[in-house]
């Protein structure tokens, strides 16, 4: 309701502001600001979305709506983030995918120059499950049996080319194994047909395997993160089995138009970045087996350029490249 | 405590005047959505699913819940008024209760798909209580090449009762697999006929294609005629069902019930196929299969029960496994996972308020929505008496916002507004395009399911005879392939003699 209460009382004074012209980097944000979501209602990324748009909107005063674009796996929202009046009220909140893997297999219209980072909240790994009776109870023992059969175990995953396919193949292509990948629509649908028998591991995010792991019909292993997590303390992270530099994982992040004034990016960076370390929005990315971990815009970007060129020559080393990056 | 008990706990939860007016408010919403074209369960339950943010567990379940009962009923109204299928499932509900209406039994055609769904919706639910967790391990052992198998069966036996020509039928479901394979392929990570355009990664959008194919084509077929043939507003005692209609509806009623369940199970597209199987299945067993495609009360009554007796059996994967079927219960589940709530093997006995307290109001919901439903029969009826030239440009904007709606993209409208042209063409050539619809719609998963149980077996086609649930389907394939074509060899074959 106070939200409600102060855009009513801003009303007038966006009206002013349009009339005198462009508003400076001081008083913005004089009008309400546009997230757009790049993933349909309802998903993890459209959930934080909104999560991070209600924990902003004290820091800014402003109020914050978030725009749901989906289609083309992100890419299609985030031509639209791109392609924005680069004047801070049209923002961008993604996941990774649409960034650093959807170019190399679509033709997309935008490189990361084509749009400011501005911060990211935090990351979910991935993880790589095995049935109870799979002969292998550490990470170790499962990368020997890996190595040990190549070509003999499918694992489930989220789509060919997708940000888990390739995390999943950035490890193997390090291991020099060659583990068979099948493709589901989600980790939803990896998850069922990995509980039926029908692939060898489930890869894919942690939420949808984490009640069968606590029940005894999974052993999840390997993380896709350099780190362990607390939700499932059995599973080795990267640097257990010395691979730590070839992490991937999920993360969420902010980002705006490329020309947006480098004033307004700050205030947005210094806001977003408060409003996502505050407890509450800590709890609610537990809640849903992501990990906290604030970034300015130095470090996202940087994450954007390496990820995106790490992931490049996963692609092209499995022959998924479309065109020359 | 046994399950009664744990039940009447349930429904204490379920009861209490602030779960009762959210499952209310989802109800009407949900019904509300359904009505509009474009706007399904799924739309419906995304744009308030922030809401839920506020609310505990059980309160978000209830109310999510209760959209996507209310839009299952409310899908079938502007089916029967105006041909326009409300959602995806409602697509079949076009075909004979659009007929329905125009002999003025749109009252009775509303007031049955109603009473058909709360029956379908409660028995479904009985089976979620009484079976769930048995048939949560059966869904698990259907993998790839069974769901390929399945899928295949669903083609068959929809195209054998089609109700035009057979060679008009298989070009319809040859037109629907070859737009089915508009998309990014899944498997290789390649674009295909999407000529650069990111809009068509996703593949052509279904709610557009089939609004464009059945609604569309409809308005424009009504400008052709100096005297358009449209429905009739009924007298208020025609409102109520007939004996005679009654008889034949209460059969196909328990039928759909049954398959409804039983393809809720199978993910994916179950509502869709679900439908379709009814329909082809009263119309197999009817004494009258030439009524079909002209107002028959079975081809009402089966499907739109049946789609609400998927809803029931679609929360078994979702609740047992934590696993959703089919989208809308991936909406269920995030608002789950937002409150730390994971379904799951666990949900039952961690949770148990939440489990118990959503399928008392599952119960609660179906008995609202008939509650809610029939009085409003009168009034969509009372729609019909509006004349054409005002109804068909109203429609036609409503078709066009709730297709816009959906993901903001003007593709889509041109989809629309293309499959609306294509549809009059086809339909003025006589063909059926419902078999089109469903070849779409499965065309997509079939070739998947396909290629991945290849993967998974290693090139080897043998994958398709194995394990208990391929076998299955693949014995009920051969029988009913059999059964068809021994049919049409001793001359047996009453399907296509309805064509028009």
């Amino acid at each position: 309701m106070s939200n409600r209460l102060r855009c009513a009382f801003a009303a007038p004074l966006v009206a002013a502001v349009l009339l005198a012209g462009t508003a400076s980097a001081q008083e913005y944000p004089t009008r309400p600001i546009t997230l757009i979501v790049p993933a349909p209602p309802g998903g993890g990324t459209d959930v934080f979305a909104r999560q991070i748009a209600e924990a902003v909107e004290p820091f800014l005063k402003q109020k914050v709506i978030v725009d749901n674009r989906a289609g083309g796996g992100g890419t299609v929202g985030t031509t639209v983030i791109t392609a924005a009046q680069p004047d801070g009220y049209t923002l961008g909140f993604i996941w990774n995918s649409p960034l650093t893997t959807s170019p190399h297999s679509l033709a997309v219209s935008y490189t990361p120059d084509s749009y400011a980072s501005v911060m990211s909240i935090g990351y979910s790994s991935y993880v790589l499950c095995t049935a109870p009776s799979f002969p292998a109870s550490t990470a170790q023992e499962l990368v020997d049996q890996i190595k040990a059969n190549p070509g003999k175990f499918t694992y489930g995953n989220d789509g060919l080319g997708g940000t888990m396919q390739l995390a999943a193949e950035r490890v193997f292509a390090k291991l020099g194994a060659k583990v068979r990948p099948v493709p589901f629509g989600g980790a939803g649908e990896t998850a069922r047909n990995f509980l039926g028998g029908h692939v060898t591991f489930y890869g894919g995010s942690l939420p949808p395997i984490l009640p069968h792991a606590a029940a005894g019909k999974a052993k999840c292993l390997l993380l896709t993160s350099a780190g362990k997590n607390p939700a499932l303390p059995q599973a080795a992270g990267l640097d257990d089995i010395g691979l730590g530099a070839e992490e991937t994982v999920l993360w969420w992040g902010l980002i705006a138009p490329a020309k947006t004034p480098p004033a307004i990016l700050a205030k947005l960076e210094k806001a977003f970045m408060e409003a996502a370390s505050t407890e509450k929005f800590k709890e609610a990315m537990d809640k849903q087996g992501a990990t906290q971990r604030v970034l300015g815009a130095k470090e996202t970007g940087a994450l954007i350029r390496s990820e995106l060129a790490a992931l490049g020559a996963v692609a092209k080393s499995i022959g998924i490249e479309r065109k020359g990056q | 405590m046994d399950s009664l008990g744990y039940l009447m706990d349930g429904f204490a939860v379920a009861l209490t005047w602030r779960n009762l007016l959210l499952c209310f408010v989802g109800c009407l919403w949900g019904t509300a959505v359904g009505v509009l074209p474009g706007l399904g369960p799924l739309a419906g339950m995304a744009l308030l699913l922030p809401l839920t943010f506020k609310l505990d567990p059980t309160g978000a379940v209830i109310m999510l819940a209760g959209i996507f009962n209310g839009a299952m009923y409310g899908g079938s109204t502007t089916s029967i008024l105006m041909r326009i299928p409300g959602e995806a499932a409602s697509v079949v509900t076009c075909i004979d209760g659009y007929e329905m209406a125009k002999r003025g039994r749109a009252g009775a055609a509303l007031t049955i798909a109603a009473v058909g769904s709360f029956v379908g919706g409660t028995i479904s639910i009985i089976g979620l209580m009484a079976v769930g967790p048995l048939l949560a391990d059966a869904m698990l052992s259907v993998g790839p090449a069974a769901e390929f198998v399945l899928m295949l069966t669903a083609l068959l036996v929809v195209s054998a009762v089609s109700s035009s020509p057979p060679v008009k039928t298989l070009a319809m479901i040859v037109l629907g697999l070859a737009l089915g394979t508009v998309g990014l392929d899944q498997l290789t990570a390649w674009p295909r006929f999407t000529f650069g355009s990111l809009d068509l990664t996703d593949g052509l959008n279904f709610v557009a294609l089939s609004i464009g194919l059945f609604g569309v084509s409809e308005i424009l077929l009504n400008l052709d005629e100096a005297t358009p043939v449209v429905p009739k507003a009924p007298r208020l005692r025609d409102m109520l069902p007939t004996a005679e209609e009654i008889r034949e509806a209460a059969p196909a009623v328990l039928r759909g019930s049954g398959i409804g369940f039983l393809f809720g199970l199978v993910p994916g597209v179950s509502h869709i196929i679900s439908t379709f199987v009814s329909y082809a299945v009263e119309k197999k067993i009817s004494k009258t299969p030439e009524r079909f495609g002209h107002g028959a009360v079975a081809g009402v009554a089966g499907p739109e029960t049946a789609n609400n007796a998927t809803t029931g059996a679609s929360m078994i994967p979702l609740l047992v496994l934590g696993i959703p079927a089919i989208p809308a219960t991936a909406i269920l589940l995030s608002a789950l996972l937002i409150h730390g709530v994971q379904p799951g093997p666990l949900l039952m006995s961690e949770h148990p308020q939440v489990f118990w307290g959503l399928i008392a109001s599952l119960y609660l919901g179906n008995a609202i929505l008939v509650v809610l439903n029939l009085p409003l029969v009168g009034i969509f009826v009372s729609l019909l008496r509006t004349p054409m030239g005002v109804l068909a440009p109203l429609v036609l904007v409503i078709c066009l916002i709730g297709v816009y709606s959906l993901k903001a993209s003007s593709l889509d409208l041109m989809i629309l507004v293309a499959a609306g042209v294509v549809g009059y063409l086809l339909r003025k050539f006589s063909y059926d395009v419902a078999p089109l619809l469903l070849a779409f719609v499965l065309g997509d998963r079939m070739e998947l399911s396909f290629r991945r149980a290849l993967t998974i077996s290693d090139g080897d086609y043998w994958v398709f005879v194995q394990g208990p649930a391929a076998r299955v389907f693949i014995a009920v394939l051969l029988l009913i392939g059999t059964l068809q074509l021994a049919a049409m060899l001793l001359g047996w074959r009453r399907t296509g003699a309805a064509a028009p």
